[in-house]
């Protein structure tokens, strides 16, 4: 993993440095060279996964492993933030200001974050139900030869994945989208093709009103560029974090389904485009926030790749099955057809059995970090003793 | 079943060998008193023969013909149910295990048809389909009955060991270090759920008779290849039913954001229901939620682990959230006992956790229970020194009126007077801080020869709080001008401590060293009191010339009324000052009367020629009773009375 690497050199570096610290003592040349690589390892990060070609599958834009990818840069820049900010420096000039004001809004972007990972961990749950669903639509045709029996049993799986995803979209935020009328009287429906409701779904782990979109937003209050002699100092790695930070939680919240995503496409990140580090995070905001309206319009679950290849390849599946229960047979030509989508759907899932617990993992380790780096930062400010009241 | 396909017969001269052995096995399976296993064996041994039988037929062309009949004979029990809007398990056992048969039956016939080599036939062909779509329908079905079956008796299993969640909400000390001095201490004492211990106790989330029912489902699906739809339909029931527990216990979703604003009486109450839900989540209901997967699925591999992690994950994940919330807010002091209620209950629970969740998919859960394990005991050690600091520095501008007992004393003692209950914990948490505060706290219980319970890391931090509280009362008491006031202010306080070590169980963590060391000093005060307060009284009372009889009228004149004026001046302020503990108030005032009368009367006695009432503004008598109205908190003056008398 480049996570570990990019941490092992910056680990060594930061010991170096500290050695030269105490030797020459406030290097303020130091600082500056600090920042600056600080912002061009960004910058090379970012650039990185915005050139992610979209027709390697694999690496496609939004994909797991480039949703883990996004991850790993975001805990080697969070590293390199800290040490920037914490190891070194006067340890004072955090309770300074500028950054007497900045560092507590950026500990309150960081408890929004936290809540926006439990509501992404929570939705990586749904995501792995579209695959349990998935794999039997998967089981139900590779079966040769494909008969009457086998298209239904796919057609009942691809009904419940479609309105799955369908509920888990739009219902997010509504009350339980699991309420069923199983429990009296299933049999009131009687139809050959009776398809139960599908009955899991996000379940709220937040309360009713709680707004993925609204909380991200919320994120992008008071963050400013740093103006004038700020952006020279402390300011702008705070600054820099911050925008890594949105711009993450903002990314996971577009691509795994969410509780009330309304309005997601319309948050705007104050990144000039003259800042060097900034041009791939605002490219990358652009390109999926494209693909957001679209999303919007169509309506799918989610801009996860391995998602909406599902979601292709279940509607291609399904006019399958609706065809073959129409003529009752099919020709050699569309079942060759239906096997070779079936065989991209067993893939997809593969994918997902394999990344989605990592994905799930690596999000608690982003949790677990940001709580880290607040802890120590509310401790530093302790220290400092102008500790302002707990500001969250 | 491989076997017996993979030895069809290639020649026809076997015919009769396989004949020989279908009439041995029909012979078999009339016999009365077989296993049931066995019986199955024969069955299905049975149905290969008849298919081998059929495939050689079927060379001649119109082999399938008794396959034919029977899956329409299937076909017709599982169709006529399609209709039907009773559910088969709802109908009687005879319709249950006729159509489990049908469905066996119909499995049989796919497996022995795909046995076969699919040499462009037909009529193969189109058997299969029929029977596949035929098993189809079946599943269906089944999973129709799973769901009913599992949602009308998850509902009738509810109410019976639903604890209540409001007899568990016990006092909860809600008073905050910083505020102390607006506010009146309460002396509540809480320890909340130590006595409820739920232990371990697994209910039957299904009853006990339907278990089969569920498992007669399973066997069937599992065997048809259809075990993803009976997971889906279980797990989807089973978690919703889970998740309805969880609701009832109250449990508020609460973002981390709410939680970090969220007011610290709410805060507590949710404290509260969070160690309550946990015990009643993992030991209740996970615990009998595993032993129902395993039930109904143990059989089927390692998809019972599955399903439970499926079941279980998102209620997890909301107890864990609101643990990891608390674990990073700011720890005051006022948490610590309900950290430590938290700390210890999943302390507790780590083992089942990790017994429940042994697998490598339930490794996630695990961990993170740990690490919220260790992020609990930091929230403890950093509470804790909290409210260390919190009680050295707690200070007041004024001083705290009438000496009385401060409500930092009493807020300490009644807070410290609860950490007996988790003194394992205490121990076990302040282990690694112990060697920095055994030095500090310099009392001689902490050396080796001291007993085991004084000399425990908890023992060593509670002499350290109780003397941060001291110096802070020391430093508290310098706001008083009066330095007699001082002294009964720090008498008051040490003596209060020195009860409430007595009376609870902090005394074996004190030990009588402690409290005969503090036993000494706040009686020294109360002499210094004596001392500061009646010496120079006393003194105007002495005979300036001991060789002489008696004074002279004039000087003896002189020295009552010296005398009146310093009692009642020692009156007027003093009546107003206050001895909570009566028997301390009653100790003080003899041995003041005993010092004071005494000087008085003997004066008194030695000049008995100028007695007279003119003289004496107070008899001896007067005095005496007059004594009785100091520290009784309500501020008195003699020369009001007197005139009040006169008038």
């Amino acid at each position: 993993m480049p996570a570990t690497d990019y941490q092992a050199s910056f680990l060594g570096r930061i010991s170096i440095r500290r050695n030269q610290v105490i030797a020459m003592d406030g290097n303020h040349e130091q600082e500056l060279q600090d920042l600056e690589l600080f912002s061009k390892h960004v910058s090379e990060r970012f650039a990185e996964l915005l050139s992610s070609p979209d027709d390697i599958p694999f690496d496609a834009l939004l994909s797991i492993s480039w949703l883990r990818k996004l991850l790993d840069f975001f805990l080697c820049c969070e590293a390199e933030f800290k040490g920037v900010l914490m190891m070194g420096n006067d340890p004072s000039q955090i309770s300074k200001p500028p950054l007497d004001r900045l560092i507590p809004e950026f500990l309150d972007r960081s408890v929004k974050a936290l809540d926006v990972c439990n509501a992404v961990t929570n939705g990586l749950e749904s995501v792995r139900h579209y695959q349990q669903l998935a794999e039997i639509v998967v089981s139900a045709l590779e079966q040769k030869p494909i008969g009457d029996g086998q298209s239904r049993r796919a057609k009942k799986a691809l009904t419940s994945l479609m309105s799955a995803m369908n509920v888990d979209d739009k219902e997010c935020s509504a009350a339980k989208a699991t309420e069923r009328s199983w429990s009296f009287s299933r049999r009131g429906v009687s139809s050959k093709d009776r398809v139960p409701e599908h009955f899991r779904s996000v379940s709220n782990q937040v309360a009713k009103n709680w707004s993925a979109a609204k909380q991200i937003q919320a994120m992008t209050n008071n963050l400013v560029p740093p103006r004038g002699a700020e952006g020279s100092g402390l300011a702008s790695p705070v600054y820099t974090m911050s925008v890594i930070m949105v711009f993450v939680m903002w990314a996971l919240v577009a691509a795994i389904p969410c509780q009330e995503r309304n309005g997601l496409s319309a948050i705007h990140f104050p990144a000039p485009k003259q800042l060097n580090w900034a041009q791939s995070i605002i490219g990358l905001h652009e390109k999926i926030g494209e693909e957001w309206k679209k999303k919007e319009k169509k309506g799918t679950a989610g801009l996860l790749d391995e998602m909406q290849k599902m979601e292709k390849l279940g509607n291609i599946l399904m006019d399958f099955t609706d065809s073959f229960q129409f003529h009752g047979d099919i020709t050699d030509q569309k079942a060759e057809e239906a096997a070779a989508r079936s065989a991209e759907l067993a893939e997809t899932c593969r994918r997902m059995e394999e990344g989605l617990l990592p994905l799930q993992i690596q999000i608690r380790e982003v949790f677990h970090r940001i709580v880290k780096t607040r802890t120590e930062l509310l401790n530093a400010l302790d220290r400092v003793g102008k500790s302002s009241p707990p500001l969250l | 079943m491989d076997e017996c396909q993979s030895a069809i017969p290639a020649h026809d001269g076997d015919l009769h060998v396989v004949a020989a052995a279908h009439h041995i096995v029909k012979a078999l399976g009339t016999t009365k008193n077989l296993s049931d296993d066995l019986r199955k064996i024969l069955i299905d041994l049975d149905a290969h023969l008849s298919l081998i039988t059929s495939n050689i037929d079927s060379k001649g062309g119109k082999g399938f013909v008794e396959v034919e009949e029977r899956l329409k004979r299937v076909e017709r029990k599982i169709v006529i149910w399609e209709s039907d809007r009773i559910m088969i398990w709802d109908s009687g056992p005879k319709e249950v295990s006729d159509y489990l048969e049908a469905v066996d039956e119909v499995q049989t016939l796919i497996d022995s048809l795909r046995g076969l080599s699919m040499n462009e036939n037909q009529k193969q062909k189109e058997l299969l389909h029929r029977a596949s779509s035929l098993l189809q329908m079946a599943m269906s079905r089944l999973e129709e009955e799973l769901i009913h079956m599992l949602v009308k008796h998850k509902q009738q299993s509810e109410p019976t060991y639903m604890p209540s969640p409001s007899s568990q909400r016990n006092v909860v000390y809600n008073e905050s270090v910083v505020s102390l001095d607006n506010e009146s201490a309460k002396e509540a004492s809480s320890k909340s759920s130590r006595s409820d211990e739920c232990g371990e106790y697994i209910v039957d989330l299904v009853p006990e008779h339907v278990i089969p029912d569920i498992k007669s489902i399973a066997k069937v699906m599992f065997a048809s290849d259809y075990g993803q739809e009976f997971c889906e339909a279980f797990i989807g029931v089973r978690k919703e039913a889970l998740e309805q527990h969880f609701d009832i216990l109250e449990n508020g979703k609460l973002s981390i954001e709410d939680v970090l604003k969220m007011e610290w009486c709410s805060l507590s109450t949710e404290m509260n229901k969070w160690t309550w839900s946990m015990k009643i989540i993992f030991r209740v209901y996970l615990m009998s939620e595993k032993r129902l997967c395993d039930q109904v699925l143990g059989e089927f591999g390692s998809v019972n682990s599955f399903c439970f992690l499926e079941i279980a994950k998102t209620t997890i994940l909301c107890l864990l959230n609101f643990g990891e919330a608390i674990a990073m807010g700011p720890q005051e002091p006022e948490k610590l006992l309900r950290l430590l209620d938290m700390y210890e209950t999943l302390a507790d629970l780590v083992l089942d956790i990790d017994a429940l969740f042994s697998e490598d998919g339930g490794s996630f859960v695990r961990l993170e229970f740990h690490k919220l394990l260790e992020g609990l005991a930091d929230s403890v050690k950093a509470a804790f020194n909290t409210f260390r600091v919190a009680v050295s520095s707690n200070g007041s501008l004024y001083p705290f009126p009438g000496g009385g007992v401060h409500p930092l004393s009493k807020y300490v003692m009644n807070y410290i007077s609860m950490f007996p209950d988790y003194s394992s914990t205490l121990n076990l948490l302040l282990e690694d801080q112990h060697s920095d505060v055994a030095s500090l706290v310099s009392e001689p219980q902490c050396g080796p020869t001291a007993s085991l319970s004084t000399s425990c890391p908890m023992a060593c931090h509670l002499r350290s709080i109780t003397s941060s509280l001291e110096s802070n009362l020391h430093k508290k008491s310098k706001l008083y001008k009066d330095e007699a006031l001082q002294h009964i202010f720090l008498m008051n306080n040490l003596h209060y401590m020195v009860q409430k070590v007595k009376g609870s169980e902090l005394r074996p963590f004190f030990g009588d060293e402690w409290i005969r060391k503090h036993n000494a000093k706040f009686q020294q005060h109360e002499m210094n009191y004596e001392r500061v307060t009646w010496s120079s009284v006393v003194l105007l009372l002495k005979d300036d010339n001991p060789g002489s009889s008696s004074l002279s009228k004039s000087a003896f004149k002189e020295k009552c009324k010296g005398f009146s004026i310093a009692f009642e001046e020692v009156y007027k302020n003093q009546t107003s000052w206050c001895i909570p503990d009566p028997q301390l108030r009653e100790d003080l005032r003899i041995s003041t009367s005993l010092k004071v009368v005494h000087a008085y009367r003997t004066f008194l006695g030695r000049n008995p020629a100028h007695v007279d009432d003119k003289c004496i503004k107070h008899t001896v008598e007067d005095v005496e009773k007059l004594l009785l109205d100091l520290f009784e908190g309500s501020p008195r003056s003699l020369r009001n009375s007197r005139r009040m008398m006169k008038t």
